[in-house]
């Protein structure tokens, strides 16, 4: 083998094993959401089967399953919204802060959203329900969500802003520019990046939590995608393991398709604080 | 291709099918967007349509296994009722293993759903909910007495309080392979025939089935397991007395019983990976409610025939059973509509035999007046899945072998907690796991369990 044609598979060496123990979960997850129900424990039928997409009107015609996804994504715009208006000009501010106050207060922040849901999901109960008047509201979610969105967006945004050379809002302020618009016209636009790894990784941990969603909402027709498939796809020990495929898979592939379409600015937005 | 990458034609590759993915990406975020300008997202529960009911009442329960009997609840039950009574019942339905983290957030917000039902007797919120004797009173005046389990397992003697009621309880059989076991010469009708048949059926393939994880399941196999050893948690006075030679020696067993004959699957399990071990044609014998059965005949899995049920095995000191689980609904001190939940609790728990039924005989009534077992003995030989009349045996289960969690004192604040800390799939997991010894796992484990009970001791409830 040439030393160009091991150049050239090297990274394919790398890449392609990864990609196969990434992806297998998904393949797995559409096998399995078309299979017949009791064709899914028989071990003989793994790769031989009768393909049907019951499942998937099971989920569409039997469940709340459309709802679950507007419901979803209703409330993660809304907090992807929230925490953009809050952390966009609390990073900047904490970025701006020299010396220990910013630090300590960043870190500060940064440890709030150390603390798990489930330490604080009965206090929250309380203040939902008793002082709120909120319960089993999607507005529930919508006031709690951001309380572990914000403080990762502003420790986020933070390391970003602080990559932008203080000298261009300078020259934007010479320029008769008041602060806020050099934050508008000069920062934020050069921190796309950030802020949309911010948009998504915000709208990713909005729909994939599960304690708040439960705890607080409970009628069915409020109900978000991981809150509505454990509860309505499982009936006491009965797994509707197609059903349930079917519902993870539809979310993950418009996520996966976003992801993928950001891909180089996510990562240019996680890593933007880290190379100076 | 790849070693172009700082080419310009590849770089012209990259960008395409960025665009084509963006694009679709986009797409898909419209699609979403678009979906959340629905305006009912917000919306709150359909009441009857031209009927303005004067009263409220707030149900929340499991997700029961078989979807019949929400079938029923939902659709026929509650609307009958609510009819009957001008009352809006709306009824939410979480997955089991939900509802105790549901019922911790609706005691901390004090604010929740009118009735709340759980598997298990929830006697540590005992000052949180009503005193539930009147609805007692109520049914057996028109049903006759609370079974024994019920009473055992809803009632502080102590304080004198009924904290819940139960409405229905299900048996806890095991179900076991009829064709694996008979092709070794064997049968699980006590618990040493099951130590010396797992090695062999673990060789063929089909190991024992018995969890040691921290779910329902294996708390209620490995509590029922022990006292067929004579190894009880508390006394009739409710006092701890874990710490037993029988306990130790119970303990012993089951480490053989894992070594011998399953595998270390069974120390992550959740309530349905038994159930999913049989299913998948892998598991010899489980303990499990019916549901185990029925899914398999429901899905026509080739071996549901062979599927068997027998009461649990017998133990040195006997054969003694839970209850798989014990359906129990409490009515919290802060429920808005107290008199409808009582009434709606009472009617349902008189009205039991269209429940049992419903649930294809899982439910069984917690007042045993409101459906005979003379009456389910006849249903369940109605039955026609094969082996015919096996669903017969449940009566006999139930009556004989079927007792509260905390046999034979009662169900308490202490026990419990114990349970729901899933102390005793702990201390058999342990032994199993190779950590300590039978001695100094049950040793600890009784430490711990006499903490709790000096606990609830001083808070006047045991």
């Amino acid at each position: 083998m040439s030393a160009a044609l091991r150049h050239k598979l090297f990274p394919y060496a790398i890449a392609v094993p990864f990609a196969v123990v990434l992806g297998f979960p998904f393949l797995w997850m559409a096998i399995t959401s078309l299979k017949p129900e009791y064709q899914v424990y028989d071990p003989t039928k793994v790769w031989h089967f009768h393909p049907t997409l019951a499942s998937y009107g099971f989920l569409l015609h039997h469940t709340d399953y459309l709802r679950w996804v507007r419901n979803s994504c209703l409330v993660g715009l809304a907090v992807v919204v929230i925490t953009l208006v809050v952390a966009m000009p609390a990073g900047y501010a904490l970025a701006r802060l020299a010396g220990r106050v910013g630090r300590t207060l960043g870190v500060a922040i940064f440890l709030t959203y150390l603390v798990p849901p489930t330490l604080l999901f009965l206090p929250l109960s309380r203040v939902v329900a008793q002082y709120l008047h909120l319960s089993d509201r999607l507005w529930s979610l919508i006031v709690v969500y951001p309380s572990f969105t914000i403080p990762f967006a502003i420790w986020l945004l933070m390391g970003f802003f602080k990559t932008i050379p203080q000298e261009l809002e300078d020259a934007a302020l010479i320029d008769g520019c008041s602060r806020i618009g050099a934050l508008v016209r000069i920062v934020f636009p050069i921190s796309l990046p950030g802020i949309l790894t911010v948009v998504i990784f915000t709208f990713s941990l909005v729909v994939n939590e599960f304690v708040y969603a439960i705890t607080f909402i409970s009628s069915s027709s409020n109900r978000t995608v991981p809150v509505g498939v454990p509860t309505d796809l499982i009936r006491g020990d009965l797994y509707n393991w197609p059903g349930i495929m079917a519902a993870i898979l539809i979310p993950s592939i418009p996520l996966a398709l976003v992801y993928n379409a950001f891909l180089n600015r996510f990562i240019a937005g996680f890593t933007g604080g880290a190379f100076r | 291709m790849g070693q172009e990458t700082d080419g310009p034609v590849a770089s012209s590759d990259r960008l395409t099918r960025r665009e084509l993915l963006r694009k679709a990406g986009a797409g898909a975020v419209a699609i979403g967007v678009a979906g959340t300008a629905v305006p009912y997202s917000f919306a709150g529960p359909l009441r009857y349509k031209g009927r303005d009911l004067k009263g409220d009442l707030t149900i929340i329960q499991w997700v029961h296994f078989v979807p019949a009997y929400d079938e029923w609840f939902d659709k026929t039950w509650c609307p009958q009722w609510g009819q009957k009574n001008d009352v809006q019942v709306n009824v939410e339905h979480i997955n089991n293993t939900l509802l105790d983290t549901r019922a911790a957030a609706e005691v901390a917000a004090q604010s929740g759903h009118d009735l709340f039902f759980n598997l298990h007797p929830m006697a540590s919120y005992e000052d949180q909910v009503i005193n539930h004797a009147s609805i007692v009173h109520e049914i057996e005046s028109k049903v006759g007495k609370y079974g024994e389990l019920g009473r055992l397992s809803t009632y502080n003697p102590k304080t004198k309080k009924y904290f819940a009621v139960s409405d229905n309880y299900v048996p806890d059989p095991v179900v076991w392979r009829h064709d694996l076991w008979n092709d070794i010469g064997e049968s699980p009708a006590t618990w040493d025939h099951v130590r010396k048949a797992a090695p062999k059926l673990k060789a063929k393939g089909h190991p024992i089935g018995i969890g040691q994880s921290q779910e329902v399941d294996s708390n209620m196999a490995l509590m029922a397991f022990l006292m067929c050893f004579g190894g009880f948690i508390q006394d009739e006075h409710n006092r701890p007395t874990l710490y037993s030679k029988h306990t130790v020696e119970a303990v012993q067993f089951m480490t053989d019983i894992y070594k011998r004959g399953e595998d270390s699957t069974i120390f992550g399990w959740n309530p349905a990976s038994n159930n999913n071990y049989l299913y998948a044609g892998t598991a010899s014998l489980i303990l499990n409610a019916i549901s185990a059965t029925r899914t398999p005949e429901s899905l026509n899995l080739p071996f549901s025939d062979e599927l068997w049920i027998w009461p649990i095995p017998a133990g040195p000191h006997g054969r003694i059973g839970l209850e798989h689980v014990m359906g129990c609904y409490n009515i919290w001190k802060f429920s808005k509509n107290k008199e409808n939940a009582e009434k709606f609790l009472a009617d349902l728990c008189i009205n039991y035999k269209a429940a049992t039924t419903a649930s294809q005989l899982y439910n069984f009534p917690s007042f045993p007046g409101a459906f005979p077992f003379a009456g389910i003995r006849k249903a369940a030989a109605a039955d026609s899945h094969k082996p015919h009349g096996k669903y017969s045996i449940l009566t006999t289960i139930a009556q004989r072998y079927t007792h509260n969690i905390g046999y034979p004192g009662t169900t308490n604040a202490a026990m419990d907690e114990v349970f729901s800390k899933y102390l005793i799939p702990q201390m058999f997991a342990r032994v199993s796991q190779g950590k300590a010894t039978a001695n100094e796992s049950v040793r600890d484990t009784m430490s711990v369990v006499k903490n709790i009970y000096a606990k609830w001791r001083k808070r006047g409830k045991i």
